[in-house]
């Protein structure tokens, strides 16, 4: 079959897809001011700033005094979505990988999947997100919280970026 | 074992390099293909949107794939089918509801709906320049027509009729944003199915926004399906620079795309339709009547369902017409059940039948079960 070998051909590559850092978020020009908001919000809250730490699908987390991670999407990422109108959420007690799909935002007809930043197990979701998913929007790093999860996998926290890196990340995808 | 197959894929991908057509060799970085799909299986075209999504290098490529759909509702992946569609007429008249993975409100599929799914990187998805494909086809088969691009992504034609819908989804290295074109659909057939009918439904589901909609062809009765495609294809190898590109016919089996047909059993399951919809609550009154009195009788029913099974179920029905128990052991019987005719029915049927009862009162509790059931 013609369409197999062409497929298959364009497929070839795949296996050294999965490794590789891609911008995952379109460019937009509203993302130039994103930098400094982001940089604004986090140094508005020293406690934020310290904890937070980064994937490079946007998504960020946060190691609260119990031990629970609180999950979340960056600045960055919601200015490149939009109007969030649902947040699609897993269920507590979910058993999530690092980097497993988790659920998804829809915005102006878009579905963006979102990925688990470490392995563990959800123990709680936004529930507020039901009736306002524009707190997505409106506060990405506090009322907009996605989900806790348990941190099964501390040294995985290791392998994520701080705000720093995270900043440079977004400037080299923007460059 | 997700783990495993796609391991298997990928040695497959990378062993079957040699069978590359010779018309698609010269496509280099920045290459684009169109793929057009002989299925009409909306579930099928679906799988194999998926299957390209999953599979396909896209990260200097770009793939549009052509396909069309036998009659079918497609609801958003965030949707209430129940809300969006009159799913009883759908089922007398054997129209299925398919649920996609990307956002977006409801869509009636027929024969005459072409559909489009631009696949790219995420750092190339631009839904403006996909619907720039279109629109420039149209202006290229017909100079003068009025065709624009809305901020929502929907194509208006004479500034006013909807002829296009755009939905995407976008994962963690590629994307996909599919549209709609409605050259010569039946829109009778689409205003009757895009109608809900199940009344009382509160829910945060994603909403369609209904729009009024045009056939390319009942505005130029010139044009023709095929000399769309055609000009859509040759608008989509020129954007993306390819000379001599002709659109590949496939055939989404699984001799060709391995796996497809889990995936298609997938899209088609009961779980994925209709199971994966928001949690949502139907509070509303039901007529009652009584077969044999002619008598009439209001009551309420409030029914909470999540993944698609009722969760809870409470009846209000006046002391005088049924007696409570009578009422709450109906109730009670619904819980668990899929919210779906059938399964509701069945669900209901060993308590109705249990017990020898009053023929009057029975013939009220089935009058109500048949109330219930007809919401769903």
């Amino acid at each position: 079959m013609a369409a197999r070998g062409l497929l298959r051909c364009l497929s070839s590559n795949f296996s050294s897809v999965l490794p590789s850092i891609a911008p995952s978020v379109q460019h937009s020009p509203r993302l130039l001011t994103s930098l400094s908001y982001l940089h604004r919000t986090l140094a508005t809250s020293s406690r934020l700033s310290a904890a937070l730490k980064f994937t490079d699908k946007h998504e960020w987390i946060r190691v609260e005094d119990n031990g629970l991670g609180t999950v979340g999407i960056s600045n960055f990422a919601q200015e490149a979505l939009g109007d969030v109108v649902y947040c699609g959420l897993p269920e507590v007690g979910a058993k999530l990988e690092q980097q497993d799909e988790f659920g998804a935002l829809e915005s102006v007809k878009a579905a963006s999947e979102l990925y688990s930043p470490l392995t563990g197990e959800v123990v709680e979701i936004n529930t507020l997100l039901a009736e306002k998913p524009g707190l997505v929007n409106k506060a990405c790093y506090t009322d907009g919280w996605l989900m806790k999860m348990s941190i099964d996998k501390p040294a995985e926290l290791d392998a994520l970026m701080d705000e720093k890196a995270y900043e440079r990340y977004i400037r080299s995808i923007e460059d | 074992m997700v783990l495993q197959s796609l391991c298997a894929l990928r040695a497959q991908a990378g062993a079957s390099l040699s069978g590359l057509p010779a018309a698609l060799e010269h496509g280099g970085p920045g290459a684009g293909l169109v793929l057009r799909s002989l299925s009409t299986d909306v579930f099928r075209n679906l799988a194999l949107e998926d299957w390209i999504h999953d599979h396909v290098d896209l990260r200097s490529r770009g793939v549009l794939l052509l396909w069309r759909n036998s009659a079918a509702v497609v609801v958003g992946r965030h949707q209430n089918p129940w809300r969006e569609c009159d799913l009883r007429l759908m089922r007398r008249s054997g129209v299925p509801v398919a649920r996609r993975r990307s956002g977006g409100g409801a869509v009636f599929h027929d024969l005459g709906n072409l559909n489009l799914t631009f696949f790219s990187s995420r750092g190339g998805y631009d839904r403006r320049r996909n619907l720039r494909v279109v629109t420039g086809a149209l202006e290229a088969l017909r100079p003068g027509i009025d065709v624009r691009a809305t901020d929502r992504f929907d194509i208006l034609l004479d500034g006013h009729y909807k002829i296009s819908g755009t939905a995407a989804k976008l994962g963690r290295t590629v994307a996909y944003h599919h549209c709609t074109l409605l050259c010569s659909a039946d829109r009778r057939l689409l205003s009757s199915l895009l109608r809900p009918t199940c009344p009382g439904i509160h829910s945060n589901a994603t909403a369609s926004l209904p729009s009024p909609v045009q056939n390319l062809l009942d505005n130029d009765p010139s044009l023709t399906p095929d000399g769309i495609l055609q000009q859509l294809a040759e608008q989509y190898l020129t954007e993306w620079g390819v000379r001599g590109g002709s659109v590949v016919a496939v055939q989404p089996d699984e001799q060709s795309f391995a796996g497809i047909d889990r995936s298609v059993s997938e899209l088609r399951s009961w779980d994925w339709t209709h199971g994966r919809t928001p949690k949502f609550s139907v509070h509303t009154t039901l007529e009652l009547a009584d077969p044999t009195s002619a008598e009439v009788c209001t009551a309420t029913a409030h029914l909470e369902v999540k993944s698609g099974r009722v969760e809870s179920c409470k009846l209000s029905v006046p002391p005088a017409w049924l007696p409570r128990a009578a009422c709450a052991d109906l109730a009670a019987s619904l819980v668990g059940a899929r919210f779906c005719p059938s399964e509701a029915a069945a669900a209901a049927a060993p308590f109705l039948q249990s017990e020898p009862r009053d023929v009057d009162l029975d013939a009220r509790l089935r009058n109500l079960c048949e109330n219930i059931v007809a919401l769903m």
